[in-house]
């Protein structure tokens, strides 16, 4: 059985170095994907996301491991691994920016599903259980840019 | 299927002796604890527990074989597992929607 890799692009009408902002700091991550994240933004550097709940409580926590982090181009990180995360045991995460024009192509790679996908997708239901898509982020989106727009 | 029954899918192939159990099945088109155990650091009575709990959820089927019970998996109910984790691939559609959004966002309030 081998599943392979996910592979996502999408074009954003926003200079790279934005993109590789909200892509690459738990401030702006938390307003994306997990519910709180803990981690600085550096090659080398471990921290933490949380599904469904605060970082303080043990539920739903996946360790995260900064593999890359170089501004605007490149930002991975590896998630879903017990211990030390390696090649081997972690799913790896690549967001690639490309400039186009005055935008960035954002290219997301998700590889290592093979021994860790079932894993990953268990996480992923339980998420899904506190979360319905937009009908949760929509709401928070708004006063999330309001409070951009008044800080500098 | 309802979801408690998707819970004991998830459950069932959440643990890697398991999903190892499910390649060897499908390399080798079947096998009984005896022969799958030769191929795991565990015992056959702990594959033997392993395939029960594939058993109940449908992953695998049993037909006697001698003193043994030959198990073969169910493709039907493997692609339905594996489906489930194609919807990890949507999720991650529904983040990047979001990133763009975010990153948008902040582009127009800098240059405003």
């Amino acid at each position: 059985m081998e599943y392979g890799s996910i592979e996502r692009e999408i074009h954003i009408e926003a200079a790279p170095g934005v993109v590789y902002e909200v892509v690459s700091t738990p401030e702006h991550l938390r307003e994306w994907w997990p519910d709180d994240a803990d981690f600085t933004s550096a090659a080398g550097a471990t921290g933490v996301i949380s599904f469904g709940g605060d970082i303080s409580s043990a539920d739903n926590i996946a360790p995260i491991t900064v593999v890359e982090a170089d501004p605007p181009r490149r930002f991975s990180f590896r998630w879903v691994y017990e211990d030390v995360a390696t090649a081997t045991n972690s799913l790896l995460v690549t967001f690639d920016l490309v400039p186009v024009g005055t935008g960035t192509l954002l290219r997301m790679t998700e590889t290592g599903f093979r021994e860790k996908g079932w894993e990953a997708a268990i996480l992923e239901e339980q998420y899904r259980d506190h979360v319905s898509g937009w009908d949760y982020f929509l709401p928070r989106l708004t006063p999330y840019i309001a409070r951009l727009v008044k800080t500098p | 299927m309802t979801a408690a029954i998707d819970d004991d899918l998830w459950s069932a192939i959440g643990d890697p002796t398991r999903r190892r159990l499910l390649d060897l099945l499908l390399a080798d088109g079947g096998g009984t604890a005896t022969t799958l155990s030769d191929h795991l650091p565990v015992t056959r009575q702990a594959v033997a527990k392993h395939l029960g709990v594939l058993d109940r959820v449908g992953l695998v089927h049993a037909t006697p074989a001698g003193r043994e019970r030959r198990y073969e998996v169910d493709e039907v109910q493997l692609a339905r597992a594996v489906a489930q984790l194609a919807s990890v691939g949507a999720a991650w559609n529904a983040r990047l929607l979001r990133i763009k959004r975010i990153a948008e966002a902040i582009q127009r309030t800098r240059e405003n």
